[in-house]
């Protein structure tokens, strides 16, 4: 394989040595420079002519970008989908905000600074640069001082850039080679790789597949889950009766249960609703609707539910005219004792709620039948 | 200086950077094995607490944050000095830095990496810490951006990732150097990769030294704002003793105090036995040393203004836990701190007591226990003796609180050994940019 030079480069002793070898050269205009040097030299970029680094504009707009990423971030957060109020303040208070906002902002502008000085101003990393492999490298990173010249135009004429080099009073001269380019990757290497990337995938997938299945859902630790507690249906060592569960103490109820007389639909329909058609009550009826009823008999009890039709037994269509006539007793009874598929409501609601639930259906049931005086 | 005209580029590299071609000595193995065993425990410890639960922990209710605190405020403090060296000072354009500033910038990482890991295990169930960052989930919810606590997973995040590309960046051309060191190899191959091929192009050096200067900017707003950050972990609370305005401050103060006091204390045994004690001179030692006075001043005139402000406040709950700090049951350890943090630095008033190293590593060693004992009566004292009388509680640590303390300062020392013999101790490139040359004066 054929070397081409691609520069010819001299060593200098001090930095002083080096600026003069570029003023002199550059006055020539045949070759365009660059220096190596160990440690930046003060007055090397004048002498080269480069012009002045851009980073800190491209600092300045990433850490603006950031600075706004982050208070829009935040606000949208924190102000919008999921406002949180703390300390009675308005939800949208951007002074919370600033300590975050500082940190991203410091975060964008010293990666942009950093990897934007490595990776785009400097294009590194570049393992095949020619002066990685001169013998100089080792004396240029470490007290001497380079230069090389590199043809401008037209075709290099090596011997002349040497002798040049040696005319400013360059100690030692090297010619730096074009690297080789890199070898042309032959097929067998690349579907060896193709297949080995295959396998690769399928093992990872094969084996997350099985570790899920053997292990599932591990917790990483459980001890803090392991502690002594009671759990409702277990037995438990706590009571005396060895039971988890406790049936209430005799001669007492729970607040707002109080015992329920009736065990006929017909007994049921003589009780009448013990509280007022008041705004208060309407509104606790309407929030159990809304929280018990609704998934299955629809927003307004017309018994089209919110959940899927898989759901099997059709929930009654409580606007129906069975139902305008149907006295509260009767609805008080059927969520105490439950009908077909629908659960009894006895233990998770109170007395209260279901009599408010009562007065409830019939506000919904006055909504779909309004008439005309209604609009009045 | 004096002892630098003596060193030249080649001498330099040959010093500092062959110290990792070179086989350590046995003292270098002997303190390896004596921090990773105290690491080990450490780590064995916390796998345990994991285990069992915070309970494995004297941590109570209502000392609900103890030595997991203590422990995070105190390395996060430590960690401070390394990037005040690196950005403040060289915005100063403080020569004396150059010296010091590669193996402060180590210490600080390493000390940003051993306060982290206190906040993560304190949280008792760390496997699901991302709970704190902001990433859409189908709950629907959002971390809150008005706690303190998320301010504080952002500062310290920040500041150990910009820390790292900052001594990154450093390290860069010295490793290049010692890329051309090696011979080929396993070690060329991981030198080259490491120093990107860097290869000193005057193009290159011109947005490096651009790039440097900023971050230098960027890192001085972030050093005052971590610690700060910090501190409002505390004053932004209604906690009766942390809810000050002096804290930021006052903390940002003690950080620096305390980093500079580990800083002295690390190199002062460095420079002795690699002997680098013509590069790293009585002198640098010294200017550290005098920001420690400055600093120590500065602790016990927050002290006052705190007491003052306490004591002015007529505020009887203020009034109740500042006598605590210093006339309850844990009494002592406020005036532990008192006597280590502006008492024993007194001594360096005096230019004979700043160059002794004994005098040195003793004052440096008082105020890391004296910084300590700080953060413990902040956080211990302050939480013991609530605003409901019925909840007061003692607290008193378990041995494993000791032992993840220790495993700290194993994880810490271990750090720090394996960066000794790795990678050069001394930024010989910035060294060399600022020796004085044969040709100055011709
Ligand atoms: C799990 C679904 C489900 C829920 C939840 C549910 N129901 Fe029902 N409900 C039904 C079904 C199914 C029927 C029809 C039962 C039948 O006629 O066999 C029904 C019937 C009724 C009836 C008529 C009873 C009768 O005598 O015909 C009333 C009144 C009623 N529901 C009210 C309520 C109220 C009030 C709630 C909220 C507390 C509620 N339901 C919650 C499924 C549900």
């Amino acid at each position: 394989m054929l070397k081409r030079p691609a520069a010819v480069l001299g060593l200098f002793e001090s930095p002083r040595a080096l600026l003069s070898a570029i003023e002199l050269l550059r006055a020539r205009g045949r070759w365009s420079l660059e220096a190596y040097t160990p440690y930046p030299v003060p007055g090397a970029e004048a002498a080269l002519g480069l012009k002045r680094s851009p980073l800190a504009a491209m600092v300045l707009i990433m850490g603006s970008l950031g600075a706004l990423t982050a208070y829009l971030f935040q606000w949208w957060m924190n102000s919008v989908d999921y406002p949180i109020v703390v300390g009675g303040k308005p939800v949208d208070a951007w002074q919370a905000y600033v300590p975050v906002l500082f940190e991203v902002t410091v975060l964008f502008a010293a990666f942009t600074a950093g990897l934007g000085m490595l990776l785009l101003l400097n294009r590194l990393p570049d393992f095949r640069h020619p002066l990685l492999s001169s013998k100089s490298a080792a004396a240029l990173t470490r007290d001497k001082f380079g230069l090389a010249l590199e043809p401008a135009e037209g075709p290099f004429d090596a011997g002349a850039a040497e002798a040049a080099l040696r005319e400013v009073g360059a100690e030692a001269v090297e010619v730096l080679n074009q690297p080789a380019p890199p070898a042309p990757v032959k097929p067998r290497t690349l579907l060896l790789l193709a297949a080995g990337g295959a396998l690769a995938c399928l093992a990872a997938g094969l084996g997350t597949y099985w570790t899920l299945k053997l292990f599932p859902a591990l917790p990483p630790m459980s001890h803090m889950l392991e502690h002594p507690k009671l759990v409702p249906q277990k037995p438990s060592a706590f009571f005396k009766d060895g039971r988890g569960m406790q049936a209430g103490v005799p001669g007492t109820m729970a607040r707002g249960r109080l015992p329920y007389p009736c065990k006929t639909e017909a007994c049921a329909s003589r009780l009448a609703n013990p509280l007022p058609r008041a705004a208060e009550v309407l509104r606790k009826g309407r929030k159990a609707f809304d929280t018990s009823c609704a998934v299955c008999h629809g927003a307004l009890a017309n018994g089209r539910p919110l959940l899927s039709e898989a759901y099997g037994a059709k929930p009654a269509d409580l606007q129906s005219s069975r139902f305008l006539s149907m006295e509260d007793g009767r609805i008080y009874h059927t969520l105490m004792t439950g009908k077909s598929a629908m659960p009894s409501f006895a233990s998770s609601l109170t007395d209260d709620e279901r009599w408010s639930l009562a007065h409830y259906l019939r506000a919904l049931q006055r909504a779909q039948h309004a008439e005309d005086e209604d609009l009045r | 200086m004096a002892p630098e005209a003596t060193l030249s580029p080649a001498s330099l590299d040959e010093r500092v950077l062959s110290a990792a071609e070179r086989k350590p000595p046995a003292a270098w193995w002997l303190a390896l094995a004596a921090a990773a065993s105290c690491m080990s425990l450490g780590f064995a410890l916390m796998a345990y607490t994991l285990y069992m639960g915070i309970g494995a922990w004297g941590n109570n209710r209502p000392v609900v944050w103890a030595f997991d605190i203590i422990n995070f405020v105190f390395w996060i403090g430590i960690g401070h000095a390394g990037t005040l060296i690196s950005a403040i000072l060289l915005l100063f354009r403080a020569r004396w830095r150059n010296a010091i500033s590669r193996t402060a910038e180590a210490m600080t990482l390493f000390a940003v990496v051993c306060a982290g890991l206190f906040p993560l295990i304190h949280l008792g169930r760390p496997w699901i810490n991302f709970w704190l960052f902001p990433y859409p989930n189908q709950r629907g919810l959002w971390p809150n951006f008005r706690s303190p606590l998320i301010w504080d997973v952002f500062a310290v995040s920040t500041y150990f990732s910009v820390s790292l590309l900052f001594w990154y960046l450093g390290l860069v051309p010295d490793i290049a150097s010692m890329r051309e060191r090696a011979r080929p190899g396993l070690r060329k191959l991981v030198l080259t990769v490491l120093s990107l091929g860097w290869r000193g192009e005057a193009s290159h050096w011109r947005h490096y030294e651009k790039a440097y200067l900023l971050l230098a900017g960027l890192a001085t707003g972030l050093v005052l704002s971590v610690h700060s950050v910090v501190s409002f972990d505390f004053a932004v609370s209604l906690v009766p003793g942390w809810h000050m305005t002096i804290f930021p401050p006052y903390f940002v103060a003690g950080a620096i105090f305390s980093g500079f006091a580990m800083v002295v204390l690390v190199l002062s045994v460095v420079r002795r036995t690699m002997r680098l004690e013509d590069i790293i001179t009585p002198h640098h030692l010294e200017m550290m040393n005098k920001v420690i006075l400055a600093t120590s001043c500065l602790m016990a005139y927050s002290y006052l203004v705190e007491g003052f402000t306490a004591w002015y406040s007529m505020n009887p709950y203020l009034h109740h836990i500042f006598k605590q700090y210093l006339w309850g049951t844990y009494g002592w350890t406020g005036w532990t701190a008192i006597f280590c943090n502006c008492l024993i630095p007194q001594l360096f008033w005096s230019s004979r007591l700043r160059r002794s190293a004994p005098v040195m590593l003793f004052v440096a060693v008082a105020v890391l226990i004296g910084m300590w004992f700080e953060r413990f009566v902040i956080i211990v004292i302050s939480l013991h003796q609530d605003f409901l009388p019925s909840s007061w509680h003692l607290y008193e640590p378990t041995l494993v609180d000791y032992g993840i303390l220790l495993g700290s300062f194993g994880l810490f020392f271990t750090l720090v050994l394996l960066f000794a013999r790795l990678l050069p101790v001394i930024a010989t490139t910035e060294m060399k940019a600022h020796l004085p040359r044969e040709d100055a004066h011709a």
